[in-house]
């Protein structure tokens, strides 16, 4: 792991309306790490990597990747830039082939050859590669959204919640495939409500509450944590 | 029979042609989610851009569809830049999209009111081809031959655009999934322009030829052209512009059909069959397109 972080964010605040998402949200994440993002519902996950990967702009502060202001970037320049995401709603081109929507990805995301069949593989749709994207399953989709990510060749990766659903075995081959692309370098940013899952492959978890950061760190101690706990249970 | 297989073969061929009167409402739909509800006085200014390029100039009205295109990018351009972006990031795009070009469309018909008049206005027969050409024994105008030649090139370009093309690969994949395009790296905003130009160059097109497979052409038209052309597109199937194509299609036949044997019943055509689309098979003949609106 480098000393430099891959992407820092300053104290971003974000607000929908009368509502704070974001209050003075501040971390950084290095290549090759695997962060978790935890919360309770509406604690500002998805808000957070929403603002990361462009697609809501920070009312405040700054996020930086690679040393460059990013917070005014439209998403799809973000994307050139090497940060991708997947959705927790997986969102397929429905119409087009489950080659095709990796290879819009890799056509458009301008970040050097791609391997096509390489990123089926990895992520399990090799035998589905011709068929419609939208006749897959719900799970097989959310792997389709992962490989289009992947496909972009990023440097971050932005997961959200990609675990809801899937069997353990399924589980098992996220945490494999997530684990060899931080070692590859990857950073990886994972939100998600599995917590077993968290603990395989994180060393580190963020958790917020209402948009704030209330812990950084292992996720074994982050059940100590009083504000936490709080947090998850009220109090 | 002779009837029978006029009204068919006159139909399809009608059809043909109303396919790109509609075709540029159904791409802006597709990729924007927004309705142009001034679709049809997009389509009447095309038949005044000819009406101007003959009497004026005194060219053969072909020239209007360069005429068009120009118009298409001039136009088109600032209207984009102008007006879509706010739109979308609107609550409501489609239905914010509703009243601002229902304005457009009032304010393009008052313009051309005050320019030209509320008076009917007619292109020379002559200038695309004085004679009639035959199929199957049935007779129709060299005008009708000539719009459908254009219509069948511009359809088959757009065609080739999606498929062939980079920035076509890209407007494919906006009409699948605005969100999932901008997560791939797509310059949506740019690609969306293009499309709207695309748009709006094809209803001047086929404007052009308006006046000869209707008669004539006023300021007042543009209303009817955007109810029939709204009415093709869900025949067919809202936000696939290809899917327009069955959508005129089946417009034309019925609606010759109807002039031929009903004729005084013609022009219920294209609502009877929105009715009966949106209640049969509201996605459209095609099946699979999102509907939101």
């Amino acid at each position: 792991m480098s000393s430099e972080p891959l992407l820092r964010l300053e104290n971003v605040g974000k607000r929908f309306g009368g509502l704070t998402v974001l209050d003075q949200l501040s971390f950084s994440v290095h290549g090759g790490e695997i962060v978790g993002l935890v919360g309770p519902n509406g604690s500002g996950k998805t808000t957070t990597i929403n603002v990361i990967s462009g697609v809501h702009q920070a009312d405040v502060g700054r996020v930086i990747f690679e040393g460059h202001e990013i917070q005014r970037l439209p998403s799809f320049r973000i994307a050139h830039r090497g940060i991708n995401r997947s959705f927790q709603v997986p969102k397929c081109f429905r119409e087009m082939s489950v080659r095709e929507n990796v290879e819009v990805a890799a056509t458009f995301a301008n970040r050097g050859e791609v391997e096509i069949d390489g990123i089926l593989e990895q992520v399990g749709l090799t035998s589905q590669a011709d068929i419609q994207a939208g006749s897959l399953t719900v799970n097989q989709q959310k792997m389709l959204d992962l490989g289009r990510a992947l496909a972009t060749n990023p440097r971050i990766l932005l997961v959200d919640e990609i675990g809801a659903g899937l069997n353990p075995a399924e589980l098992g081959g996220i945490a494999s495939l997530l684990t060899s692309l931080a070692a590859r370098g990857i950073a990886l940013i994972v939100v998600e409500h599995l917590l077993d899952f968290l603990n395989r492959i994180t060393n580190r978890v963020i958790v917020l509450g209402a948009g704030r950061l209330l812990f950084e760190g292992p996720l074994k101690e982050a059940s100590q944590d009083p504000e936490v706990v709080a947090a998850f249970i009220g109090g | 029979m002779a009837l029978l297989e006029y009204a068919i073969i006159g139909g399809i061929l009608y059809g043909i042609f109303f396919s790109l009167v509609a075709i540029g409402l159904n791409l802006i739909f597709g990729v924007m989610r927004i309705i142009n509800l001034a679709h049809g006085q997009f389509v009447m200014l095309g038949g005044f851009g000819a009406y101007l390029v003959t009497s004026s100039l005194g060219l053969n009205p072909i020239f209007g569809v360069p005429l068009a295109v120009l118009g298409g990018i001039a136009i088109g351009y600032p209207l984009y830049y102008g007006v879509v972006p706010r739109l979308q990031r609107s609550r409501d795009p489609e239905m914010l999209s509703f009243i601002l070009f229902f304005g457009v469309a009032q304010m393009i018909e008052a313009v051309m009111t005050l320019l030209f008049g509320v008076d009917e206005r007619s292109l020379p027969g002559e200038a695309l081809g004085s004679g009639n050409f035959g199929v199957l024994g049935q007779q129709f105008p060299d005008s009708w031959w000539v719009a459908v030649a254009v219509s069948l090139l511009c359809i088959g370009g757009l065609w080739l655009y999606f498929s062939r093309t980079r920035l076509g690969y890209a407007t494919r994949a906006i009409i699948a999934n605005r969100e999932e395009a901008l997560a791939t790296g797509i310059n949506v905003n740019r690609v969306s322009a293009i499309a709207f130009i695309i748009g709006l160059s094809l209803a001047g097109i086929a404007g052009v030829f308006v006046p000869y497979l209707v008669g004539s052409i006023s300021p007042s038209d543009g209303s009817d052209l955007t109810t029939t052309s709204f009415a093709i597109i869900i025949i067919g199937s809202l936000g696939n512009p290809l899917g327009t194509v069955v959508g005129g299609l089946v417009f034309g036949v019925g609606t010759m059909l109807m002039q031929t044997f009903y004729p005084s019943w013609s022009n219920l055509v294209p609502y009877v069959l929105l009715v009966l689309i949106v209640l049969v098979r509201p996605s459209g003949l095609l099946g699979k397109a999102v509907r939101n609106a």
